[in-house]
């Protein structure tokens, strides 16, 4: 698969989990632009739901943001949590 | 030695709680708890130590556990359900929001202990005859008992009836939480919060910000001098009192406002939160970030540039690190011992508090509450 097909398929699935943690319509956020905030004015993620998406990456992808990460800097927007998991899976393969 | 406090302790039903087998007995009625036992249930309370329940029975028997006269208003969360124990002991901790190592199993089953002991080593498993010995252990010996603690099983309560109303409420979950009248009253600590604030050191975990413990005099010291904020956070919904729930300890001259030494013009002045702590029961509501958007709001009245914060970084107290990331902090660097100090820049625009929190500040402004 190509790299952008990744990104595609990466980018639909941190939105569909997003939806289910935030109990959002997933049509609404499957629409957001890359740049949403996940926190704050954004996706209004807490410490609970934030948590809840941590789990859910991880049971899905592999992928222990909390350890690897921890300043948790892929949490700032759609678009940097979904090139944090790309990064990672392109190293996976390689 | 077990460092962590026991919060609950789950009994099983069948010759444990009573003698023999409810299921054979009559249909409808419960055995006769044992003696023994209610009155060990009655101690746990006065510690501040909730009990429940895991049976592997049918569900129906839930019903009559809690209408059962002599257990009725004791026990909190009660599994009886055919799904192994361990498996209820999960949902326990699950909605009672506290770790699998702050409960303690008590079963006459060889059988169950071992189910338990090897899907959940976390859990402290006792026989019945165990159980008494346990308790003169400091696992079952909250250093202080507050206002909270003796109250504990109630607020539990109150919580139950908040989440069952929450499961039946048919409207957005932004309208529910406006439904929930929630009053956070912060005021500053006084000493007649300091047992509280040293319990909340020791039952804090998730929101904990470094999990240091303080001698009684250290808390004082913080309180009495006006160098220190140091903040305690009630609150209160239409369904009960939780008490003191969050409190935080922040310096307002750490000393890290000179640390321009080369260049004096470029120092700014910073408040340092050296503990933020919050009970997680509080979780999901917006609780968290109120206060510390109160920290930041304060500081930033006060022409302060900016906020910092230490935290330790450990799988645990991850909620924390989310509350911060969410805050809009920075990590600025790293210190020994996984500690990690933050910042928040107060030039830039604070978030809004949750619509549905209503804010007092003051001690007087508080409805609805029942202690004085």
């Amino acid at each position: 698969m190509k790299r952008e097909g990744f990104e595609v398929e990466i980018g639909a699935r941190v939105r569909s989990l997003l939806a289910t943690v935030l109990d959002q319509d997933p049509r609404a956020v499957a629409e957001l632009p890359c740049d949403t905030p996940l926190f704050g004015a954004g996706l209004s993620l807490d410490s609970l739901t934030g948590l809840e998406l941590l789990t859910a990456i991880r049971d899905e992808f592999g992928v222990d943001i909390a350890s690897e990460d921890y300043n948790l800097d892929s949490l700032r927007t759609i678009g940097t949590l979904v090139d944090y998991l790309h990064v990672g899976r392109k190293a996976k393969d390689e | 030695m077990r460092q962590t406090l026991i919060k609950c302790v789950v009994w099983d039903l069948d010759n444990t709680l009573w003698p023999g087998i409810a299921s054979e007995g009559a249909v409808d009625s419960l055995p006769e708890p044992n003696a023994d036992v209610i009155a060990i249930m009655v101690e746990l309370e006065a510690r501040g130590i909730i009990n429940s329940v895991a049976s592997r029975n049918d569900p129906s028997m839930g019903k009559l556990l809690l209408n059962h006269p002599m257990l009725a208003g004791k026990i909190v969360a009660p599994q009886v359900s055919w799904e192994p124990k361990s498996q209820a002991l999960r949902r326990i901790a699950e909605k009672l929001n506290i770790g699998l190592d702050a409960l303690a199993f008590v079963d006459d089953s060889p059988y169950e202990r071992a189910e338990v002991s090897y899907m959940l080593p976390q859990v402290l498993v006792l026989s019945p005859d165990e159980v008494r010995s346990a308790m003169n252990g400091p696992a079952f010996h909250p250093s202080r008992l507050t206002t909270e603690g003796k109250q504990r099983a109630e607020m539990y309560r109150a919580e139950e009836q908040r989440r069952a109303a929450e499961q039946t409420f048919t409207g957005s979950r932004t309208d529910f939480l406006l439904s929930c009248d929630m009053r956070l009253q912060i005021t500053p600590a006084t000493h007649d919060d300091l047992g509280r604030i040293a319990e909340l050191t020791e039952r804090t975990h998730q929101l904990n910000s470094t999990g240091r413990q303080y001698t009684p005099d250290e808390l004082r010291e913080r309180i009495d001098n006006d160098r220190w904020l140091t903040p305690v956070a009630r609150l209160t919904d239409r369904f009960g009192d939780y008490g003191t729930i969050g409190a935080a300890l922040v310096d307002k001259d750490c000393g890290l406002s000179y640390s321009a030494i080369r260049n004096p013009q470029s120092a700014i002045d910073v408040w340092l939160a050296e503990l933020i702590m919050l009970s997680c029961r509080v979780e999901g509501r917006g609780i968290p970030a109120a206060l510390l958007r109160w920290i930041m709001g304060e500081a930033q009245s006060k022409g302060v540039e900016a906020l910092r914060a230490v935290y330790k970084v450990n799988e645990r107290n991850l909620p924390m690190r989310l509350l911060f990331r969410q805050m809009g902090f920075e990590v600025m660097g790293e210190g020994q011992e996984e500690l990690v100090l933050v910042s928040r820049d107060l030039s830039e625009p604070l978030p809004p508090y949750p619509e549905w929190l209503r804010l007092d500040e003051g001690r007087q402004t508080i409805v609805g509450t029942n202690e004085t």
